[in-house]
């Protein structure tokens, strides 16, 4: 399997904490809208990702406009798992130690 | 939808940030485009509403959601590249971005060739539509009728104010009858210099019959036509120059012609476009000059009532012109001629800017017919990729799909280059021609036009476009396939390049006839003798305020005291004055040979009468034929004396001398001259007009002529014409501040853009034609280069077997040649039908010129022979043994 992008990555990373919408994934994530956005459409088009609208009910409580929350799938995790050991593997043999996987805020 | 959740702040930047999405919107693919905008609009609400709970109208913050914002135009344009992997049209638009890309020189080409064809047609367009296509600025234009004056001799006369007061009260086919004169000037003075401008005298329902309102203030009021009202109303154009545009104008006074005028009122600027008029002022019937029935000095233009038409009004007005003939002998003959008011503003460059328009439109087929059959020597240099991808499975309707996607992009881009090339293209023809059409000003590229633009690209590329995919699409794939590799063609694809290039070599000719025939006539124009040297010679206007010079010893002062000092500027060679300057107007007079007054109103005769200075004719260098001119014992006290011109002294004694003859000429009073002297004809009109029958008297005897209140300053220097411009002035000046002195110019430059017009279309036309040449002769090269490279096989065989190179050569030059041949002879058929649409333009040329004809001829086939030559050469390098290895 192909890795992931480092953005991919981070991405799908923050959404595996249970950061869920795409501004808030930005705040996580540090990475532009520009960004975070086309790859969240990439992640859920490979089928890392699922997309949902919140329910109407929360939404009109505070009357606002329903959100669009991302969830990681079995595959998605697997990715992730996959992709973080290969930079890791990756930074070991460029002798730099995986001391933080680069999801981390 | 949402409640008032959100503060007015938070809902501003919300709003603020969701203009942006829905710009980005558009290019989201239509089937996620609801998701798209509302995913966007959940998000940055919640956002907005975070603002408002931190209390923060927080300014890093907001900056910080819009930039965020700003996001949306990736993620719109990730949504369609996405999309393009499984929409099929996407994808045809993807393939065809990445033909274009890999072949930028083809693309190139047949951009540039297309926007160079769309750039001219979208400016011409432009300029027809306004001037032609679009109505006046007035309100209704279409009821709008102009009424020149008519009697026996003179269908464009003037009317007199008697009569138009009969014609407004008596007629009923008018809703509106208003009048005003022509060619007026008047002097403003005041806190600024002085200067004379151009000024008219109009009835008080003038503005109201053509619809339009004062910009500020008020127009005048019936009453202000009786009586003796000194008011005026100011253009747009001078209020602004004159005044700064200051409304505090209106209701104070400004000296007009040496006497105080009241402001009422500023007209919109739309009138300056159409009417060279800076002053008005109310027509004053109450004066004595105004019930003179023989005083015609009116234009009128009137507004039909509805359903009326301008046929029936012209029987309506001829019937009231019989009865005031019949009441009124001095009318006999006189009646109105009823003009379609745009007729009358787009005046005779109607036909003229049709033929340009024809033009380019010429430039543009002859640019698709490049365009074609560039596509169609692509098509079938890609027969063997579409084989393959039909044998693969593409159905023929995807094919076709995707070779029309191909050339819609190719159109729409050229479409877009086109519009910004004749925008530029309209920004220079406006500078160029300024003055040279009516209304050039108002020319822009408006909607119709930006219609009018696409549709031609549009309609461009799907016919270009069409004709190769139906190709490719009929194909035989079997036959294809086979021949892959071997890079040979089908005859058909060729002869249709063939038909191309002949109807491009025809038409271009056609243009170049035209050009051609343009060219020679401005040459001929500008070598028409005028009668006078311009060289270094430079002509001003001066005009005497009425109120200040009452006397013609007065004005007569002036001037000798402005020789004088003229004369004392170094330099001068020499200077004189007169009433009537070459190229600067004219105006004619009734006279009789002394005891021989004509019978009837009918058998009168007319000439030109000026008044000139003793010095003007040696200024002028305007020969003495016979007897001498005038000098300063010619006075107010002695017998009267003129001098006539070489022309009217032969048609009034031919076959002797007019020396000492005597003519009585009608300058309201009658004055008695003899003729002095006979002097050259001069070709005052300009040089496509014949020399008028000229007159000419001395400003210092009285009744002859109309006194010189109004002169122009003929001074010849003896070096550079332009450095004693200041110095005129500061003469002026120093002796009236009052006057002012208008329209310096070197006679050199006059003389120059009196031939502006005819240049300014010769020079369009030329271009044109250069343009239709060069795509002829790139459509005839690159039909050569294509047909040797096909047949590079066959030529390498054919020199396997024993052709000489030269045998070779000379094949590929013949194939060229002959549709270069068959062009010009289809060309001259083309020509000699089409050149006849300007004969009308054309000044002692005939539309058969054959000189012209030769020289294009020619030049054309020079051109054609230049463009086989390089294929033909290359032709002969082809390999024999490359040939042989591929049987």
């Amino acid at each position: 399997m192909k890795p992931l992008s480092v953005s991919a990555l981070a991405v799908l990373g923050a959404i595996s904490r249970s950061v869920r919408y795409g501004f808030d994934i930005m705040d996580a994530t540090g990475l532009p809208s520009g960004t975070v956005y086309p790859v969240l459409g990439r992640l859920e088009r490979d089928g890392y990702v699922r997309s949902k609208w919140e329910s109407q009910g929360i939404a009109q409580r505070e009357k606002r406009p329903p959100r669009r929350y991302y969830e990681i799938t079995a595959a998605g995790a697997r990715a992730l798992a996959e992709s973080a050991e290969h930079y890791r593997t990756l930074g070991a043999r460029l002798g730099i130690s995986p001391r933080r996987t680069p999801t981390t805020k | 939808m949402m409640g008032d959740e959100l503060s007015r702040d938070a809902r501003a930047v919300y709003d603020r940030c969701m203009r942006i999405v829905h710009v980005a919107r558009v290019v989201v693919p239509e089937r996620r485009r609801d998701d798209w905008t509302r995913e966007w609009s959940g998000e940055l609400w919640y956002r907005a509403l975070l603002l408002d709970r931190s209390r923060g109208s927080d300014r890093h913050a907001v900056r910080r959601l819009v930039v965020r914002t700003m996001g949306v135009f990736p993620h719109a344009l990730w949504t369609l590249t996405d999309e393009m992997r499984i929409d099929p049209m996407l994808q045809d638009l993807k393939y065809a971005i990445r033909g274009i890309v890999k072949r930028p020189a083809f693309a190139a080409l047949v951009v540039a060739t297309l926007a160079l064809g769309i750039g001219a047609n979208t400016a011409m367009f432009s300029i027809v539509h306004s001037v032609l296509l679009r109505p006046l600025p007035y309100e209704r234009p279409d009821a709008l009728v102009y009424m020149y004056g008519g009697f026996k001799q003179n269908s464009q006369a003037m009317v007199s104010p008697p009569d138009y007061l009969d014609y407004r009260d008596r007629n009923s086919v008018f809703s509106s009858l208003a009048g005003r004169t022509v060619y007026g000037t008047a002097i403003i003075t005041g806190s600024d210099e002085p200067e004379r401008v151009q000024s008219s005298i109009a009835t008080a329902n003038f503005f109201s019959t053509l619809g339009v309102k004062p910009y500020r203030g008020r127009v005048f009021l019936p009453e202000e036509e009786r009586g003796d009202h000194a008011v005026a109303i100011l253009s747009y154009g001078l209020w602004q120059r004159r005044y700064a545009g200051d409304a505090r104008i209106i209701g104070t006074t400004i000296p007009i012609d040496g006497r105080p005028h009241t402001v009422i009122g500023i007209m919109p600027p739309v009138l300056d476009r159409t009417m060279d008029v800076q002053i008005w002022r109310p027509i004053p019937f109450g004066l004595d000059e105004m019930s003179v029935r023989r005083f015609h000095f009116l234009r009128l233009v009137g507004r039909l009532k509805p359903g009326v038409t301008i046929a029936q009004a012209q029987r309506h007005m001829d019937a009231i012109a019989r009865d005031l003939a019949a009441q009124y002998p001095e009318n006999e003959s006189w009646h109105l001629n009823l003009v379609p008011y745009r007729d009358v503003v787009i005046g005779g460059v109607g036909p003229v800017l049709l033929v340009l328009l024809g033009a380019v439109g010429v430039v543009l087929l002859i640019a698709c017919g490049n365009v074609a059959s560039l596509l169609l020597a692509r098509a079938s240099a890609r027969s063997g990729e579409m084989a393959v991808r039909t044998a693969l499975g593409a159905g023929r309707s995807r094919l076709v799909r995707q070779l029309l996607t191909e050339s819609l992009l190719l159109g729409v881009t050229a479409g877009i280059a086109g519009l910004v090339l004749g925008h530029y293209l309209l920004v220079a023809v406006r500078a160029v021609g300024d003055g040279m059409l009516p209304r050039l000003a108002e020319v822009e590229i408006d909607g119709t036009v930006l219609a009018f633009t696409f549709g031609v690209s549009l309609l461009t590329s799907l016919v270009f476009g069409a004709a190769p995919a139906l190709h490719a699409a009929r194909s035989d794939v079997a036959a294809m396939m086979k021949s892959l590799g071997k890079a040979s063609t089908t005859r058909s694809a060729v002869s249709t390049r063939d038909v191309l290039v002949v109807v491009q070599v025809a038409l271009s000719f056609v243009l170049l006839i035209g050009a051609g025939l343009l060219v020679r006539s401005l040459w001929r124009l500008q070598d028409v003798q005028t009668g006078f040297d311009p060289s270094r010679l430079v002509a001003a206007s001066v005009s005497l305020p009425q109120t200040k010079y009452k006397t013609r010893d007065a004005e007569v002062r002036f001037w000798d005291q402005v020789f004088e000092r003229v004369r004392a500027i170094p330099g001068v060679e020499s200077v004189a004055a007169t009433t009537l300057f070459p190229l600067r107007g004219g105006g004619d007079t009734y006279f009789y040979i002394e005891g021989q007054p004509p019978a009837t109103d009918a058998d009168r005769m007319n000439a030109t009468p000026a008044i000139a200075t003793e010095d003007y004719f040696t200024t002028m260098r305007i020969p003495l034929i016979a007897g001498r001119v005038f000098n300063a014992a010619d006075r107010s006290d002695g017998a009267g004396v003129m001098i006539v011109s070489d022309a009217l002294a032969r048609r009034l004694f031919p076959g002797a001398s007019a020396l000492g003859k005597r003519l009585v000429v009608d300058f309201g009073k009658p004055f008695v001259g003899e003729i002095i002297g006979v002097v050259g004809d001069v070709r005052i009109y300009g040089q496509a007009n014949d020399a008028p029958e000229m007159m000419y008297f001395t400003g210092r005897q009285p009744n002859a002529g109309w006194g010189m209140g109004f002169g122009n300053l003929a001074t010849r220097v003896r070096g550079d014409p332009d450095a004693i411009v200041s110095q005129l002035r500061a003469v002026v000046r120093s002796l009236d501040p009052d006057v002012p002195l208008s329209a310096i110019q070197t006679v050199e430059s006059i003389l120059y853009d009196s031939v502006a017009a005819p240049r300014f279309r010769t020079q369009l036309l030329v271009g044109f034609a250069a343009v239709a040449l060069i795509l002829a002769v790139v459509g005839l090269y690159g039909m050569l280069a294509y047909s040797v490279t096909q047949r590079s096989r066959e030529m390498g065989i054919r020199m396997a077997l024993g052709a000489r190179p030269t045998a070779v050569f000379r094949m590929v030059v013949r194939q060229g040649m002959m549709l270069v041949v068959v062009g010009i002879v289809l060309g001259v058929i083309g020509a000699i039908a089409a050149t006849r649409l300007l004969a009308a333009q054309l000044f002692a040329v005939t539309p058969r010129d054959p000189a012209v004809f030769v020289v294009v001829a020619t030049a054309l086939t020079m051109a054609g022979l230049a463009a086989c030559i390089v294929p033909a050469r290359r032709a002969t390098k082809a390999d024999p043994i490359a040939a042989l290895r591929l049987e």
